[in-house]
């Protein structure tokens, strides 16, 4: 298992991320592009780099027997697929493992189980997961059967695909009449975007947060978990701010230890190896249910890193070369805390649109406590063919209130000309006093939150970054008083905030 | 707003320049306070003028005329209604006459008192109070300074010793003498630079110790009594007694030494009753492990990124909260350690001729990023690197989960750091990294003179940095140069803040 | 067209030719097909004998600043036939210059003296530090070019030394 070239199947600012890691550890890197690609910056940063094919996925990321060739062409020993592409396809994973490749992932069979929905809910079931109420079976069920099984899951109900990921071929659904229609539209968006239309049905948790657990696996079978990361700032299903620890979590140390052990109850049910997440929904009453394991690195691995200490991209190449873990559940301890806001090229004021363009001018925020992760630099076009992270912005602060300061003057310094970016959209959010609170579910977004309104009263306030300061200076001398019992601390500053903002506008 | 919820400052003047003027304007604006730069005539288009909420022009290039010119700095704190003042490392920092005026103008000085300055600034006086603290000293002596008691003295201490400036710091005014023969010079030499530098040419002579880590401890101390330590800074590698690259933990130390050092730092501060963030210097003998006070600096370092990273801490933050008052929330036992940081500092200078300072106008400049890299600058393309200040360009800071990964992270970094127009000390910073005695953690204060003396860059030059230099005669990328970002109407400087400003959206 | 670079004493002759689809390029006995791709950020990307490779490059008057694998290079161009620059950097030859910008802050000797090699003559500040000039070889100072408290540019020269 041991490789000293890796080749990176991935673009942007996660190949970006993986091959610092890979010349840090002294490692030969290879990546790989697409025709626009061919000026991109991992390109570039790479020591050899190869031409896959024109700009749809298909055709290039996608293309794994391209993709093993050119390993085995430059004697590539290994290969990091990132995430998204064929970070997930099992048969991909195979192809390596039979091309005496080493696949920087867990194995084919852990990504096999854990992709297929209706087989992941069952597998960690058994192992004694709890997994939200829903429709138990690992057999295609017709849309005869699913009708009858609705109203003992209970409306409001999901309609999800079992190859599914990501939003597509979901459908919510409030009563027995919906049904129908819904499955209909689900299934046939399920084939489009997997090639499958089989679906189950999951009751839906209201007021639920999108809480999840990062996991580390070695080939010897242990398996440590990382803390948790809050992801409840979605749009359609889509995460746009992460942080770690969750504000919903904090100090309660014995819970967040809870849903540790749950997680890793989880990986130990596919003989899991390398990293992993386990996303949970959790109720306001602290019950947490198995929503699926995403078997690859994620996004927003970095708010874990900065919290942890943990280099975790650096971890998933040692335990590929079949290395021990550097740390045992004891070594984990989480310090501060971080918060990642994902810059899109999305136009916030225009539902989301995404938006292309040529970056004209960029001027990323550094200084203490900042991190950007991108792919993108002047001049680089933002095309229609990938998706639309430009790059991700992460802090980390002393506490949460400092993480959300610290995020608004790093917001403020970032400066991208040429393509219109939801920036605007999260210096909004940094002062929402709902989410300075940490009051919010996966809802929060789509159903809570207008950029229009909530510019509307910003002019009327702009003290509020003196009033924040203040309060967390305010919060860490109470901690040291021990004046707020544990888990009950903040609420009374944050409700305050929320009245002054109130009475401001 | 409740009356018990007040902000630490609205407003706060910050006197000083380059990078740590852009590092304080940072911590001013994620703290909701009001920044005021103060700039010099050659400092209109600096970084850190543009980079503030506002600034003021306090006079003439020379540092004489504008930042070391308190009461200049005092009519624009007050013209401009700032409350506080932070006045950085170098120029007023740690000038007891300068924290007085400040507040005796009823504004707060951020940074420990007068007297606690006074008291540590006078090299002889701080070693005999420390000695009655308890705190261990090198073999010294501090007295009547006419050149023939320092004479006497050196011969009573043995050769080598050292000459420093009584009133003085950071190597300036600094002499190793190794003979009798060459201390009359020497101490001609130091006396003039320290006049130059602080206006007072008296000395004290100590014994200069060969092959000796330089090792401080940082503390912080609030005005209720308590006073924490943050572990150390390995600071050995050296060129004329100025730090090049600094990191934490050091590797020399134990936790036993290091508590021990801990304590000695806090006995140190407690003995001149010192509020706010300061740094104890020892040497230690990597033989005998013994440690020697070598004197305070009653400021922030220009190495405290390392400490911030290492322990989460935001220094200038705290130096501000505890300068408005509030009570450190920490005890000793709640703070720690996580991985290794490493510093390198990017100097105008050039090695290869005892580390002359280079001047020029920046060209290219492309700072390093990526996770666990931190750039502290000061300059942008077009930063014209003139001959009246420090040429400190960058701090390249790194952290990662131990030493040996914190160095390869260094390396990276460095390399892929962009800058042209100007000599630096980049290959160099290079060069060191790579060194057997420094992988080692072995490397003293001696190692420079010792191991990377001479240097010399390498000479050999590519056919690729030819065709490269060919190329881009016609092929122009010359925009990135010295005509971008340089300009106060430039609406895509990065500085600029304008209200209510959104990219790219159509109004 | 040819161009020339001096690097370290040591000219460089570099042989371009503008054809399809990149420069022919010759230096010394090695040419190869360049191909270049983006500038947009200040990065040349080349693409020499199938390799990729990022280099950045500033010019400043006659002065060309090149950045390539993480290492920094610095080379003169010549104007028309001067090749000089070599030579002017020889020492030994009494005539001493600023080494660097700074302030005349003492002249410790006078026109007509005698001087040692090593002798401190000159004291220049810079930056704050203190920068001794000292005499490169035995003889008798002929010329002071310089008075104290006078600001001098890099090179300037200061004072010339007769041998003898």
């Amino acid at each position: 298992m041991t490789f000293t070239k890796v080749l990176i199947a991935n673009r942007g600012e996660i190949a970006m991320r993986i091959l610092r890691a890979c010349r840090e550890l002294g490692i030969k890197t290879v990546a790989v592009y697409s025709e626009p690609d061919r000026n991109a910056m991992h390109v570039r940063y790479a020591e050899e780099a190869y031409l896959l094919g024109p700009a749809p996925s298909n055709e290039s990321y996608l293309r794994a027997d391209k993709i093993i060739e050119i390993a085995k062409k430059s004697e590539a020993g290994a290969i990091h697929p990132g995430y998204g592409f064929l970070s997930e396809n099992a048969d991909f994973a195979q192809a390596c493992e039979d091309e005496g490749i080493t696949f920087i992932g867990p194995k084919p069979e852990a990504i096999a189980k854990m992709g297929d929905k209706g087989v992941a809910r069952a597998t960690v079931k058994a192992a004694g997961v709890p997994v939200v109420p829903g429709t138990e079976t690992e057999e295609k069920l017709s849309d005869e059967d699913l009708l009858k099984l609705a109203p003992d899951v209970g409306f409001p109900l999901l309609i999800k695909a079992t190859a599914g990921g990501g939003g597509k071929g979901m459908r919510q659904v409030n009563d027995l009449e919906e049904m129908p229609a819904a499955l209909e539209s689900a299934r046939r968006e399920s084939l489009a975007a997997f090639g499958d239309d089989n679906v189950y049905l999951e009751k839906m948790i209201i007021g639920a947060r999108h809480i999840e657990i990062q996991v580390l696996g070695d080939n010897e079978g242990n398996i440590i978990h990382l803390g948790e990361r809050e992801c409840s700032i979605q749009r359609r299903h889509q995460k746009l701010v992460e942080e770690s620890p969750s504000p919903f979590i904090n100090e309660d140390e014995e819970f967040r230890q809870k849903m540790g052990a749950i997680a890793v109850q989880a990986a130990q049910a596919v003989d899991y190896v390398n990293a992993g997440t386990i996303e949970f929904l959790v109720d306001k009453d602290k019950n947490f249910y198995f929503l699926e394991m995403n078997t690859r690195l994620q996004v927003e691995h970095p708010v874990t890193e900065y919290v942890t200490g943990v280099d975790i991209v650096k971890e998933q190449i040692r335990i590929a070369r079949g290395r021990q873990l550097g740390y045992t559940q004891k070594d984990v301890k989480m310090n501060g805390w971080a918060i990642e806001c994902r810059i899109n090229a999305e136009d916030p004021y225009n539902n989301f649109l995404p938006s292309t363009g040529i970056i004209q001018f960029s001027s990323l925020p550094t200084g203490p406590g900042v991190r950007v992760d991108t792919g993108v630099y002047l001049g680089f076009n933002i095309s229609p063919y990938y998706d639309s992270l430009i790059s991700k912005l992460i802090v980390w602060g002393e506490t949460r209130g400092q993480a959300i300061l610290r995020m608004r003057r790093a917001l403020e310094e970032y400066r991208l000309v040429g393509v219109v970016t939801n920036i605007p959209f999260h210096q909004s959010l940094m002062e929402q006093h709902r989410f300075i609170a940490g009051n919010f579910d996966t809802k929060f977004v789509e159903e809570r939150f207008s950029i229009e309104k909530a510019e509307e009263g910003k002019e009327t306030n702009p003290e509020i970054a003196a009033i924040l300061a203040t309060l967390v200076a305010h919060q860490q001398t109470e901690r040291a008083a021990h004046i707020i019992q544990r888990g009950k601390r903040d609420t009374s500053n944050w409700k305050w905030v929320g009245r002054w903002e109130r009475m401001h506008r | 707003m409740p009356p018990e919820i007040q902000p630490p400052f609205s407003k706060i003047l910050i006197a000083n320049r380059g990078e740590i003027a852009v590092r304080l304007i940072r911590a001013c604006r994620e703290m909701g306070i009001v920044s005021v730069a103060v700039y010099s005539e050659a400092d209109a288009n600096a970084l850190h003028t543009r980079t503030a909420d506002e600034a003021v022009l306090i006079g003439a290039a020379e540092a004489s005329e504008s930042y070391l010119n308190i009461e200049r700095v005092v009519d624009a704190a007050k013209e401009s209604g700032a409350e506080a003042i932070h006045p950085g490392y170098g120029f007023l920092a740690e000038n007891p006459g300068s924290a007085q005026a400040v507040a005796d103008a009823s504004l707060t000085f951020i940074g420990p008192s007068p007297e606690a300055m006074r008291a540590m600034g006078d090299k002889a006086a701080a070693r005999t109070l420390m000695g009655k603290a308890g705190v261990p000293l090198v073999p010294g002596y501090q007295g009547e300074d006419d050149d023939e008691s320092l004479q006497k003295a050196a011969n009573d201490i043995g050769y080598p010793v050292l000459l420093k400036a009584a009133a003085g710091g950071g190597g300036k005014g600094m002499r190793v003498v190794e003979n009798p023969d060459e201390l009359e010079e020497a101490i001609g030499a130091a006396r003039r630079e320290a006049q130059n530098a602080f206006g007072d040419p008296r000395m004290i002579v100590e014994k200069y110790v060969t092959n000796a880590r330089h090792v401080e401890i940082q503390v912080l101390a609030d005005s209720h009594g308590n006073t924490l330590h943050l572990f150390e800074r390995e600071c050995s590698i050296q060129r004329r007694h100025q730090k090049i690259i600094e990191e934490t933990p050091s590797p020399l130390l134990d936790d036993e030494l290091r508590d021990v050092m801990g304590k000695a730092a806090v006995a140190a501060a407690e003995a001149v009753s010192y509020v706010n963030a300061g740094t104890v210097e020892f040497i230690v003998d990597p033989d005998t492990r013994q440690f020697y006070f070598l004197e305070m600096n009653t400021r922030l370092q220009v190495e405290h990124p390392i400490t911030e990273m290492l322990t989460g801490l935001d220094l200038v933050q705290w130096q501000i909260r505890i300068a408005a008052g509030e009570k450190l929330p920490l005890t000793q036992d709640e703070l720690s350690m996580r991985g290794h940081a490493i510093e390198c500092r990017l100097y105008a200078e050039d090695p290869a001729s005892g580390f002359l300072p280079a001047t020029g106008i920046i060209l290219a400049w492309q700072p390093p990023d990526g996770p666990g890299v931190r750039v502290d600058s000061g300059i942008s393309a077009g930063t014209e690197v003139g001959v009246y200040y420090d040429p400190l360009l960058a701090k390249i800071i790194v952290q990662a989960e131990d030493r040996p990964a914190a160095i390869q992270k260094m390396r990276t970094a460095l390399r892929d750091t962009v800058v042209l127009g100007l000599t630096t000390n980049r290959e160099f910073l290079l060069d060191v990294l790579v060194h057997e005695t420094f992988q080692k953690g072995t490397a003293t204060t001696a190692f420079i003179a010792q191991h990377m003396n001479p240097w010399l860059p390498d000479e050999y030059v590519p056919v690729e940095a030819l065709i490269a230099a060919a190329i881009s005669e016609f092929h122009s990328p010359s925009n990135t140069g010295a005509n971008l970002s340089t300009s106060e109407n430039d609406p895509y400087s990065p500085w600029k803040r304008l209200k209510g400003f959104r990219m790219g959206m159509g109004q | 067209m040819r161009l020339s670079y001096l690097a370290n004493g040591h000219n460089h002759d570099v042989d371009l030719e503008k054809g399809e689809g990149g420069y022919r390029v010759t230096v010394g006995d090695s040419s190869q097909v360049v191909q270049v791709n983006s500038s947009t950020d200040g990065a040349l990307q080349l693409l020499i004998d199938g390799k990729m490779l990022k280099a950045h490059v500033a010019a400043e008057g006659k002065q060309r600043y090149v950045w390539l694998n993480g290492k920094s290079y610095s080379f003169e161009k010549p104007s028309g036939s001067a090749r000089r620059g070599a030579a002017a950097e020889a020492g030994g030859d009494g005539i001493l210059r600023a080494p660097m910008p700074g302030q005349v802050r003492q002249v410790l000797v006078n026109e007509g003296d005698q001087v040692e090699n090593g002798q401190t003559l000159l004291l220049l500040e810079a930056m704050k530090m203190e920068i001794r000039i000292q005499a490169n070889l035995d003889g008798k100072l002929m010329k002071l070019h310089v008075a104290e408290g006078q600001t001098v540019d890099k090179d300037a020269t200061l004072l010339e030394i007769e041998e003898g």
